[in-house]
């Protein structure tokens, strides 16, 4: 039998869309381009070299050693770049992505990635160019929002706080806004400004987004509603307590 | 059962966010938008904030050095950018700014820990064994009091037995005294009142009867040394200090010799075989001794605050206090400044202890406990529902749902509780102290908090912080494991415990949970009978009833604390 991975329990479209976000088939909503990506990103500049931290693994004469030849290193591995991240933060009020399921995509679909979760964001640190690819996967497809999701690397604040009028998740370094019928950015992460607006392409309409959430919500689908999730947590919880109850 | 009942919130979440504070314009809307307005007014629209700005200003042109100037925030974008609002103490009507709940510029909360770091117990008995058996020296009330009299002279650090001494100033160290205590009442109808915490008088009846059968025949002494002395040094010195001051009172009192070698009994007794700290000694790398937060067990804690004599109907309102208490001296002093630093740690602590989301919650829970199971969360024996895994599950699951929900349903709460922190300990809290009440067993309300920790994280697909979460998501597995240090009681747990080192936002709750189980119960006492009679002493500078009023007494600049220099420093 062909081992098919099970990702998470739930029958409503939450849970569906967990299982969506983890198996990494994604749809792909929008166009980023690299130098644009570069740009909000912050740390090089467009078109340049990637720094690196070391000379390429081709040319360092690394000793013999079974994990080399069992794992193969990444791109950004390879080539020596340093490690820099990539951080998202995601409105409760239905930005399709939550931090946990980013993590969890990262770790199931990408290699070399450093995943870190909290509430309010969550990051990715990486080899630079392993982590744009990332960045550029999560940014482009349905996992992000525009409006609802934004690239923070410091002063987070917002996740949990009410929309503006606009739709625009709350940024206290204003990093991204409205114009027009699309989003924009013309800060890069950490909020220094950049020398062109990024278009960053349509927000979700609410139902749109509220169609393709990964938080559950009274106001759409409620967590108490998704029975086959809750037992699942109520199960993890058993075999942990009794567990430590009794390890035999 | 329908959760539409009134908000406990409700209110304050209107006077907070839909009224105008200083000049943030957060008049109108419904606590249920959705949707609203940023200003970005920056922190000349809260009166508080101007008043730092003010006070940085003129300190940087007094000592030509700067000094606090919000621009600095975030390259010259201030603070103030959301409004910045005011935060009601839960369980009273007092409105403060959340500045004044940052421990440095609130004196109640200064003063709580002092209460704590400069007290101990001391036993009597084994020195009147010692002078009776040894010395063949009669001890009798009237002794007692002569030297409890002495004793109350030598322990402000008042001269004995030598002569041209230095002494400290009455007026710098008048918080400082002892008090005796007994569970013998024909010894306590001898005592003199002024030196006396009367158990009859201080607790109900049926509390007073456990606790006086509890504490026997024996006498204690609850010692609080000078403020003063307690800051300049440490806890570790309370003990000490306590110690010598009663030796010299001894020898004055029964006027033994010096240097007799009953006075090294004596000494040693005072000094280590009858000395109650209210903290253990911390392992070498944590590096604090006896008598520092970090050593403190969630049940000396329970036993420190004394709700519970007060609202013994009430069990809710006594895990309530300790939860607000607890945060503050485990998150905000012992984690937020010992452990870490900076300014932080506040917004974890006070979000258990303001504008009563936790305690809707916990309200909550008390009415569906009641209401399945038959009275269990109303104080008594008889009443408690078995501790079973089943029950546990049930009620951290419709605590945590309904808490989750109206996190959903009233985005203004969800605004005041912005961090997923904050929300994971109001919600783990609230499911484990309301499984405290219902089974009067503390490690079954703990097993309520991981689960509640389980079911936040999934339903809203985040939690904390890395740090927070770590230990949430292996904690259950302690729960109730009695080997070696992997489980251990709640009661005997403490902020040192494995996994807790480090784990802001969340021993305030461990200590709610804790005193939840008794108080749900109706017992007199948590862990200690000694360290709850010696705290139930109105003499004390800071009222343990009600730590919350005295946290909001504290931010409205109305407390007033102890060991202040203004009598030995330039007028101002």
């Amino acid at each position: 039998m062909v081992y098919k991975p099970q990702y998470y329990p739930g029958a409503t479209s939450v849970a569906e869309n967990r299982r969506k976000h983890m198996s990494g088939k994604v749809e792909k909503l929008r166009d980023i381009s690299d130098d644009d990506l570069t740009l909000i990103l912050g740390h090089r500049a467009p078109g340049s070299d990637y720094p690196s931290t070391h000379p390429p693994l081709a040319e360092m004469g690394e000793p013999e050693c079974s994990v080399r030849q069992l794992v193969e290193a990444t791109p950004g591995a390879k080539a020596g770049d340093r490690v820099r991240y990539v951080q998202f933060v995601d409105s409760m009020y239905n930005a399709p992505a939550t931090p946990y399921f980013r993590s969890y995509a990262a770790a199931i679909n990408f290699r070399g990635v450093d995943p870190g979760t909290l509430s309010g964001r969550q990051v990715v640190e990486a080899r630079e160019r392993d982590m744009e690819q990332l960045a550029k996967f999560q940014l482009e497809t349905e996992m992000t929002c525009p409006a609802l999701a934004g690239l923070r690397g410091a002063t987070v604040h917002g996740h949990s706080l009410r929309l503006p009028e606009d739709g625009v998740m709350f940024d206290m370094l204003d990093r991204t806004r409205k114009e027009g019928n699309v989003i924009i950015m013309h800060k890069d992460q950490v909020g220094r400004p950049i020398d062109k607006k990024v278009n960053l392409g349509k927000p979700m309409s609410a139902q749109e987004a509220a169609k393709r959430t990964t938080i559950y919500r009274a106001d759409n689908v409620a967590f108490r509603n998704d029975k086959e999730v809750i037992e699942w947590v109520h199960r993890v919880f058993d075999q942990r307590t009794i567990y430590g109850f009794k390890p035999e | 059962m329908a959760n539409d009942r009134k908000k406990m919130f409700a209110k304050d979440m209107e006077i907070k966010f839909t009224k105008e504070h200083g000049s943030n314009k957060m008049e109108g809307g419904k606590i249920t938008d959705m949707v609203g307005k940023y200003y970005r007014l920056g922190i000349e629209q809260n009166p508080r904030k101007v008043e730092m700005k003010k006070a940085g200003q003129e300190i940087a042109k007094k000592r030509g050095l700067a000094g606090y100037n919000p621009m600095m925030h975030c390259g010259g974008i201030p603070l103030g950018q959301r409004a910045l609002t005011p935060s009601f103490i839960s369980g009273t009507d007092m409105m403060v700014e959340i500045d004044d709940l940052h421990y440095v510029n609130n004196a109640a909360m200064q003063q709580m820990w002092d209460d704590i770091r400069r007290t101990v117990v001391v036993g009597m008995d084994m020195a009147h064994e010692t002078l009776e058996k040894r010395l063949g020296i009669e001890v009798t009330p009237e002794t007692i009091n002569h030297y409890l009299e002495t004793l109350n002279h030598a322990l402000p650090g008042g001269a004995v037995v030598q002569e041209h001494m230095v002494e400290t100033h009455p007026a710098l160290v008048d918080d400082c005294y002892v008090k005796i205590f007994t569970g013998d009442d024909e010894l306590a109808d001898e005592i003199d009142k002024q030196f006396l915490i009367d158990i009859n008088k201080t607790f109900p009846a049926d509390q007073a009867a456990t606790i006086k059968a509890a504490i026997g025949k024996t006498s204690w002494q609850a010692a609080h040394i000078p403020t003063v002395v307690s800051r300049v040094t440490d806890g570790a010195q309370t003990s000490r200090w306590m110690a010598m001051q009663v030796g010299m009172s001894f020898i004055s009192a029964y006027s033994m010799c010096a240097g007799e070698a009953a006075v090294a009994d004596l000494s040693y007794a005072a000094k280590h075989a009858g000395v109650l700290s209210m903290g253990e000694m911390l392992p070498a790398r944590r590096a604090r001794g006896p008598n520092e937060p970090g050593g403190i067990s969630f049940g000396h804690f329970a036993d420190i605050i004394q709700t519970s004599r007060v609202t013994p109907e009430d069990p809710a309102n006594v895990a309530l206090e300790v939860v607000g208490a607890g945060c503050m001296l485990y998150d905000q002093i012992w984690l937020g400044s010992y452990m870490s630093g900076g300014v932080g740690f506040t917004q974890y602590a006070t979000a258990a202890y303001t504008n009563n989301i936790l305690d809707d919650n916990l309200y909550y829970n008390v009415d569906y406990i009641n209401d399945k199971y038959k009275d269990a969360a109303k104080t008594g024996k008889d009443n408690k529902v078995k501790a079973t895994l089943d029950v546990v599950k049930d009620i951290a699951t419709e605590s945590t749902i309904y808490g989750l929900e109206n996190y959903e349903k009233y985005p203004t709460t969800l605004e005041d509780h912005f961090g997923g922190s904050q929300r994971a300990t109001s919600l783990s809290a609230a499911a484990g102290c309301a499984t405290s009440i219902a089974t009067g067993n503390g490690n079954a309300g703990l097993s309520a908090w991981y689960l509640s920790m389980y079911l936040h994280k999934e339903a809203h697909g985040r939690l904390g912080f890395f740090g927070y979460d770590l230990q949430d998501q292996c904690g259950a597995t302690n729960v109730f494991s009695y080997q070696s240090d992997e489980g251990l009681a709640l009661e005997l747990r403490g902020p040192n415990y494995p996994n807790y080192a480090m784990n802001v936002g969340h021993q305030g709750g461990y200590a709610g949970i804790t005193s939840a189980a008794h108080a749900g119960r109706g017992d007199a006492f948590a862990l200690n009978p000694l360290i709850k009679v010696c705290f139930a002493d109105k003499l004390l500078p800071f009222d343990f009833t009600a730590p919350r009023k005295e946290f909001g007494r504290g931010a409205l600049r109305e407390f007033e604390p102890a060991g202040e220099r203004s009598l030995i420093i330039p007028a101002k």
